[in-house]
């Protein structure tokens, strides 16, 4: 039985896409029981959404002659 | 054993497998927009801009540069892909290649090594939310504030310009740009265990960090 730490520690670093299939179906299965590590879960999401808002406001940044300034620049 | 799914039934004739003729497709239209940004084709060169650029930017904007060095640096990316473009062989995917660049330049610009620290603090006070058996002390609550909102936005933006430089590029390639820990191992040179080390890191800093702030109640 895996514990809350090696549950929390998988989804934190990103590696459970990566995770032999019994590892991926014990955590599934601690997460379908234990909802302190689905909190945890949701947290993680939570930054990731908060995140890619800020990232949606970067890419409007530069002008919209960008693309075209960089094009010219590799003509040249 | 199901001998049609195996990559060598294409060759013997038997039925073919729609994702082996998918990456066929992308490898030849990749193999040949290649050959045409060898010969600075500009209708290829758009292509790739196009795709590319502000892509780019925002990475570069992600890692705490500015917006006149983040197109600089987006820009310089793309002229020195171009001009080592006979250097790469098409193995690697582009993006990669233009990350690894723009990671190489961010770090001339910054005109030093990110450190990567073997202890980060952080560690501990990770460890320290678990008793010896790996229970939760105190259990974390999901957050109940809409984490869409401008305050938010501020608030993340914040906490990642606090993040040491590599878990900020962690955290941007992986998280942002959505990009494989096996790019992001690639792009950054360190081991895909490693990627999971910084990007865990860099979580968990921000989770602390908009903790203070009073995003989440969190242990």
């Amino acid at each position: 039985m895996m514990s809350c730490k090696d549950v929390s520690t998988l989804v934190s670093t990103g590696s459970l896409p990566d995770a032999p299939l019994v590892r991926r179906l014990g955590v599934h299965l601690h997460l379908a029981m234990c909802r302190h590590c689905r909190a945890f879960r949701r947290q993680v999401e939570a930054i990731a959404r908060a995140a890619r808002t800020l990232n949606r406001v970067f890419e409007g940044e530069p002008p919209s002659s960008f693309e075209t300034k960089v094009v010219q620049r590799l003509l040249s | 054993m199901n001998v049609s799914a195996s990559p060598a039934a294409d060759i013997t004739g038997a039925p073919r497998n729609p994702d082996v003729d998918m990456i066929k497709t992308v490898l030849k239209v990749d193999r040949n927009l290649l050959m045409r940004l060898r010969r600075r084709d500009p209708e290829a060169l758009r292509t790739i801009v196009d795709e590319h650029a502000r892509r780019l930017y925002r990475a570069a904007r992600g890692m705490g540069h500015t917006t006149d060095e983040a197109e600089d640096l987006a820009q310089d990316a793309l002229v020195t892909f171009i001009e080592s473009i006979d250097r790469f062989e098409g193995r690697a995917q582009i993006s990669t290649w233009l990350f690894g660049i723009l990671h190489h330049k961010s770090q001339q610009r910054r005109r030093s090594k990110l450190r990567d620290d073997l202890h980060d603090p952080i560690d501990a006070v990770f460890e320290s939310q678990f008793d010896a058996r790996g229970n939760w002390i105190r259990p974390p609550v999901a957050p109940d504030r809409d984490v869409s909102s401008r305050e938010a936005r501020e608030a993340i933006q914040g906490c990642l310009e606090g993040l040491p430089p590599l878990q900020r590029e962690v955290f941007q390639l992986r998280q942002m740009e959505e990009l494989s820990a096996a790019a992001v191992s690639k792009v950054l040179a360190q081991t895909v265990t490693h990627i999971g080390v910084l990007f865990h890191r860099a979580r968990m800093r921000s989770r602390a960090c908009l903790e203070g702030k009073g995003w989440s109640h969190l242990p």
